[in-house]
C-alpha cells in the first residue's frame, strides 16, 4: 500500500516519540529506589535486624533511596513541557490515571524513604544534622524504626509496580498494553536494588546475601520477560519485534548470573571468608545488572511508542 | 443537550486539503503542526488500483483514553456537548494523552507547551456556525451536527448509510463516523 498523509505532525508520525532518555532514565532510576527501599528494608527486618549491624549498607542504603529518588524525579520535571504547572497534579487526583497515582504515590514515598534514611542513621554520622528539630525528630522516630522499614518496603512495591503501571495502561501502545508489564518493572527494579546493596555493602557476607537474592530475582525476570515476550508474539505489540528485543539484557544478565553461579554454591552466609576475586565477580554482576536494568527500560520506553493500534 | 458529531463521508471526499488548511487558519495551528489530517491510500496493483481518502481528527471519544489518564484534569469531555476539551492552565505538558490517543489526534504546541488538539471549533458552534473544515468543505465530505437531532445533518447522512468508526475494538466509542460504501447496509 502506498500511503501520503497531508497534515502529519512530527511528535506522533510515523512513531510516537513523546517521550525520549529522560522518561526512561527516571523509570529506571524510580525503580532502581524502588527497588533499594525494598532491599535495605529486607536487610533491616532480617533475622530482626541483626543482618545490619555492623553494615554501612543498612545506613548508605537507606539514605541513596531518597537521592536517587530525587535525581529521577529532576528527569520527569525536565521532561514536562509546561513545568510551570506542575503543582495540578497536587491540585487533582484522577483515579483512572496512572500519572495520577504515581504522582501522589511518590510524594508519600519521599517523605517515608528520607525518614527511615534519618532513623537508621548511627552516631558517627549523626552531626550532619545541622537542625535541633532534625535531631528531635530523629529521636522521638526511633521507636518506630521497623514501622518505618515495612512502610518502606510496601512503598518501594507500590513505586517498582507503578513503573509499569504507568505504561501498560495505554490501549493505544500495543507494545506497552500488558498485565505482565507492572510486574516485569517490578522485578527489574527489585534486582536494581539488590544490585546497589550488593555493590555499596561492606561485609562480604551481606554482598553475598545480595548476589544470592538478586541472582533468583533475575532468574524469575527472565521467565516474566520471556512471558511477555510471548504475549506480544500473539498480539498487536508484536509488530515491533522484528526491530527490537530484549537480547542485549538478556546477554548481560545471562553473563551476570554465569559470574556468579559458583558464588552459588556458597552457603553459609555469615562467611566473610570469601576471597577478593568472588568479591570482584559480585561486583562485576551487580553493575551488570544495572546495566540491563538501564538498557531495559531505555528500550521499554522506545520500544513502546513504536508500536501502534491498528 | 446536543450531543455533537461529525460524519465524513469519504465518496465525497476529493482530497482537496481545504479542511486541513482552513483548520490551521481559523485555529492558528502553528507551523508544521496540524489537527486533522488528510490520508491518500492506494492499493492494489496496476491496473487493479484502488485509492482511499479518508480525512482524521479527534473522535471526541464517548470514553476518552486522553481524559482517563490525563493527571491534572486539564483534558476533559463537556459534559453538556461531548466535546473533548482541554482547560490550557491546567496542562503540565506531561504527554500522557499523546500516548494514550490511539488516534494520533494530539500534539504538543511547540509555543506554549500545552497538549492541542481539535475542539470541533467550540468558538464556532457557540456562535452557532458549523467548524471551519465543515463550512470549507467543496465535496460535503464533511458533515457536522447533533447526534440527538433527528433532522440534523449527520443523522441524515449516518441513515441507511455503511457508517464505521476508527479503531473501534479500541474501546473508546469515537464520534467520528466514517461512510465509504455506496451500498446500503444488509
Amino acid at each position: 500500500m502506498e500511503l501520503t498523509v497531508t497534515g502529519t505532525n512530527a511528535i506522533t508520525s510515523p512513531f510516537l516519540h513523546a517521550w525520549d532518555w529522560r522518561v526512561a532514565l527516571y523509570l529506571f532510576l524510580g525503580g532502581m529506589a524502588a527497588g533499594l527501599a525494598v532491599m535495605s528494608s529486607i536487610l533491616r527486618l532480617k533475622n530482626a535486624g541483626k543482618s545490619a549491624e555492623g553494615e554501612s549498607a543498612s545506613f548508605w542504603g537507606p539514605l541513596w533511596v531518597p537521592i536517587i529518588l530525587s535525581f529521577g524525579m529532576l528527569f520527569i520535571f525536565w521532561d514536562l513541557d509546561r513545568k510551570l504547572n506542575v503543582y495540578w497534579l497536587y491540585l487533582t487526583f484522577k483515579p483512572f490515571s496512572p500519572m495520577s497515582w504515581g504522582s501522589w504515590g511518590l510524594l508519600l514515598f519521599f517523605p517515608v524513604c528520607a525518614l527511615n534514611a534519618l532513623v537508621t542513621m548511627p552516631g558517627e554520622y549523626r552531626h550532619w544534622l545541622r537542625f535541633d528539630v532534625l535531631r528531635t525528630l530523629v529521636d522521638r522516630l526511633q521507636p518506630h524504626k521497623r514501622l518505618l522499614a515495612i512502610l518502606n518496603f510496601v512503598f518501594g512495591i507500590f513505586v517498582g509496580l507503578y513503573t509499569g503501571v504507568l505504561l501498560s495502561a495505554f490501549v493505544a501502545r500495543p507494545f506497552w498494553h500488558s498485565a505482565l508489564l507492572p510486574l516485569l518493572c517490578l522485578v527489574s527494579a527489585l534486582t536494581a536494588g539488590a544490585a546497589f546493596m550488593a555493590i555499596i555493602a561492606k561485609r562480604k557476607a551481606v554482598k553475598l546475601f545480595f548476589t544470592k537474592v538478586n541472582v533468583s530475582i533475575v532468574i524469575a525476570e527472565l521467565i516474566v520477560m520471556v512471558l511477555f515476550s510471548i504475549g506480544l508474539a500473539t498480539s498487536q505489540g508484536g509488530a515491533v519485534m522484528p526491530s527490537f528485543s530484549f537480547i542485549l539484557e538478556y546477554l548481560l544478565y545471562g553473563m551476570a548470573i554465569a559470574l556468579v553461579a559458583k558464588l552459588l554454591l556458597v552457603t553459609d552466609e555469615r562467611s566473610d571468608a570469601l576471597p577478593d576475586r568472588a568479591v570482584l565477580l559480585m561486583q562485576v554482576s551487580a553493575a551488570m545488572v544495572l546495566a540491563g536494568g538501564l538498557m531495559f527500560r531505555i528500550s521499554l520506553v522506545y520500544a513502546g511508542q513504536l508500536s501502534h493500534l491498528v | 443537550m446536543p450531543k455533537y458529531a461529525m460524519v465524513i463521508d469519504q465518496r465525497r471526499c476529493v482530497a482537496c486539503m481545504a479542511c486541513v488548511v482552513s483548520c490551521k487558519k481559523e485555529n492558528e495551528v502553528p507551523p508544521e503542526h496540524f489537527r486533522t489530517r488528510v490520508l491518500e491510500m492506494v492499493e492494489g496493483e496496476f491496473p487493479k488500483l484502488r485509492m482511499e481518502l479518508r480525512s482524521e481528527l479527534c473522535n471526541h471519544c464517548d470514553n476518552p483514553p486522553c481524559v482517563a489518564n490525563c493527571p491534572t484534569g486539564a483534558s476533559y469531555k463537556r459534559e453538556e456537548d461531548g466535546l473533548v476539551l482541554l482547560k490550557k492552565y491546567r496542562c503540565v505538558g506531561c504527554k500522557a494523552c499523546l500516548a494514550a490517543c490511539p488516534y494520533d489526534a494530539r500534539y504538543i504546541n511547540p509555543d506554549k507547551g500545552f497538549a492541542d488538539k481539535c475542539t470541533f471549533c467550540e468558538h464556532r458552534i457557540k456562535e452557532g456556525k458549523e467548524p471551519a473544515c465543515v463550512a470549507t468543505c467543496i465535496g460535503k465530505s464533511r458533515i457536522f451536527g447533533d447526534m440527538d437531532d433527528a433532522k440534523s445533518p449527520v443523522r441524515v447522512a449516518l441513515q441507511g448509510a455503511h457508517a464505521e468508526v476508527l479503531l473501534k475494538h479500541a474501546g473508546t466509542q469515537p464520534r467520528v463516523y466514517y461512510i465509504k460504501k455506496f451500498s446500503k447496509p444488509e
